[in-house]
């Protein structure tokens, strides 16, 4: 079997990355990251990212955690009886307040969970491999992970399109 | 925004992080000795009692009720502004928006530590959170103490974490342009983010929900606030008014306190391309409409005592105009209403000098408010006999100028160990560099 090695192609320009990504994916070669300084929807696109998940984690969560406040709230006036001259011992319309705040609570920490579980953060070797500073300042990188042959390619095609540098990882 | 590259988006925005100058350095300690003042009275409070805070009968919490309106209506300008801005993709939120949280972020923290100063006994403040204890005692959860709790630490956690999610691409960039010590520091808030596509892809959803989530709740928290008065059977406070109203103010006062953050802020560290003169104006734009509808609230809760033909509500509005508080609320007519009209004037709205009054004008005003609020219907309720008068003592003072200096210590250490300008959101506004343009292609 090969030995799988890597390249990383530093960009400056968007148009020379996108070019780059789409002459890799033509050739059938899998890139592992793309590196921007900022979001840019442009890369996405042509990374043919799929909606994520957290959306769903949100939703879910958003659900459980109204239900979870009304069902504290229950609990609590069920254990400490407020009898009060006819007043319900449970009150769910004051309670909207607690399902609102609640839900609002459980799906804001589900999202910045599911956040840190889909993004693979926290990372204390976030250096190793391909990763340079100059990707948080200017610079573009497109990240690969083949066999030698395939190297081959995906260093002329990231040259041709306009790489500043491409370094073996 | 008028940078040209992303490198220089970084060099702009990470200057300010530089070694503190010998001015800074004498403000924070002042602003520190004002903290500290206010944290030696609290500690005399609970050393002598809750008498030393001039609470008298029927008078009660009036000073540390008022500071935590004013300072949670502070705080709600913060997220609201780059929650909502945000998902209607207003570019004028970019320079703003960061000092806008961070500001807010300050203000519910101070907000949330004067329900426990007005507690005479501070350290038993953990009662209040439902847990399983041995006593089988359960908070009440119909009580608008109850909601204030949950909803004003569900904000604080969110504000926070909304804030903290924000800067953690700007923490990487310090982190790459750090060396030893501060580059570990950096580094472990950073949480090893590297701007991969994955990461940008789930942070982009991440963001948009939790601006989403935080937008309701936002609106939410002062409306619950106000409530802990509206469910009070006084006339003065019982007003189903009361929740727009509230909200109003906070996002009024908010606005008029992020303009007095970012304009100084904007000249010391030279923002002026990143925070320009047209967001400083939006901001005044802003508050010309939430001045005005102050204005409306004020006019319906004299309107309604009249309409509804309540003689309680109209002794309440007759003593609000006539009565021994009156002058706090002809100031705050005046600051809340009158002066804002200003910045119907384009030259005092694109004037920093002129904004800036109006924003201490503003602040002054809010504050005003929420004391002949909390303080008149307290000190004249339904029956004579129970009628009484206070006025702030040394004490209650000092704490809230101990909180004042506390609020711009915070912000101050904010300004010089985090980006107070979004560094990954001010390169998205700026066009990408593309060879097709250099080269005419």
């Amino acid at each position: 079997m090969a030995m799988i090695r890597g390249l990383i192609g530093v960009f400056t320009y968007l148009d020379d990355v996108l070019s780059a990504i789409v002459r890799l994916q033509q050739e059938k070669v899998a890139i592992q990251n793309v590196y921007s300084p900022t979001k840019r929807p442009e890369i996405l696109e042509a990374m043919k990212t799929k909606p994520s998940r957290i959306r769903l984690v949100s939703l879910v969560a958003a659900i459980l955690g109204g239900c979870s406040g009304l069902a504290l709230a229950s609990y609590a006036h069920l254990r400490w009886r407020l009898i009060t001259s006819g007043k319900p011992i449970l009150p769910w319309i004051p309670w909207v307040i607690i399902f609102f705040e609640v839900l609002i609570l459980i799906s804001v920490l589900s999202t910045v969970a599911a956040l840190l579980i889909a993004g693979r953060i926290p990372r204390i070797h976030y250096a190793k491999g391909g990763y340079n500073p100059r990707f948080t300042e200017d610079r573009y990188g497109v990240e690969i992970y083949a066999d030698p042959g395939t190297l081959d390619r995906a260093r002329a095609i990231m040259n041709e399109s306009g790489a500043e540098e491409v370094n073996e990882i | 925004m008028e940078v040209e590259s992303y490198k220089e988006i970084n060099e702009r925005i990470l200057a300010s992080l530089g070694r503190p100058s010998l001015l800074y350095r004498f403000v924070i300690l002042l602003l520190f000795i004002g903290t500290l003042v206010g944290v030696t009275c609290w500690a005399l409070q609970i050393a002598r009692g809750l008498g030393i805070a001039g609470y008298v009968h029927p008078v009660y919490w009036i000073i540390y009720l008022t500071n935590f309106i004013f300072w949670i209506g502070i705080g709600h300008s913060g997220t609201l502004i780059s929650a909502i801005l945000y998902l209607f993709r207003a570019k004028w939120r970019t320079g703003i928006s960061r000092s806008a949280e961070a500001m807010t972020i300050f203000c519910v923290f101070i907000a949330a530590l004067f329900p426990v100063i007005h507690l005479g006994r501070s350290l038993i403040v953990y009662w209040l959170i439902p847990y399983p204890n041995q006593r089988t005692l359960w908070p009440n959860f119909q009580s608008p103490l109850m909601f204030d709790v949950f909803a004003v630490s569900t904000y604080f956690t969110v504000s926070l974490l909304f804030w903290y999610i924000g800067l953690v691409p700007d923490l990487a960039v310090i982190r790459d342009r750090s060396q030893g010590f501060r580059r570990k520091i950096y580094g472990l808030f950073s949480l090893g983010w590297t701007g991969n596509h994955r990461q940008w892809h789930h942070y982009g959803t991440a963001y948009l929900i939790l601006a989403g989530l935080a937008t309701p709740l936002v609106l939410s928290v002062h409306s619950v606030v106000s409530w802990d008065f509206a469910l009070i059977v006084i006339p003065g406070y019982h007003d189903t008014v009361f929740a727009p109203y509230f909200v109003d103010g906070a996002i009024h006062s908010g606005l008029a306190m992020v303009l007095i953050l970012l304009i100084p802020l904007r000249r010391i560290y030279k923002f002026e391309k990143f925070i320009t003169l047209s967001d400083l104006e939006s901001i005044g734009k802003a508050m010309i409409v939430t001045g005005l509808f102050i204005g409306y609230c004020y006019g319906m809760e004299l309107f309604m005592a009249w309409y509804s033909g309540n003689r309680f509500e109209k002794d309440m509005v007759l003593f609000r105009l006539m009565g021994q508080y009156s002058p706090s609320y002809y100031l705050a007519l005046i600051c809340n209403i009158a002066a804002p009209m200003f910045l119907f004037s384009k030259r005092i709205r694109t004037n920093t000098k002129g904004l800036f009054t109006v924003a201490v004008f503003v602040i002054f005003g809010m504050w005003l408010e929420r004391y002949f609020i909390v303080l008149g219907p307290m000190a004249q309720d339904f029956i004579p006999y129970n009628w009484g008068t206070y006025f702030p003592g040394i004490v209650e003072s000092l704490i809230t100028f101990g909180s004042v200096c506390f609020f711009f210590f915070l912000f101050s250490l904010f300004a010089k160990f985090l980006p107070s300008v979004s560094i990954a959101e001010s390169k998205e506004d700026l066009k990408p560099l593309l060879r097709k343009a250099r080269t005419g292609d």
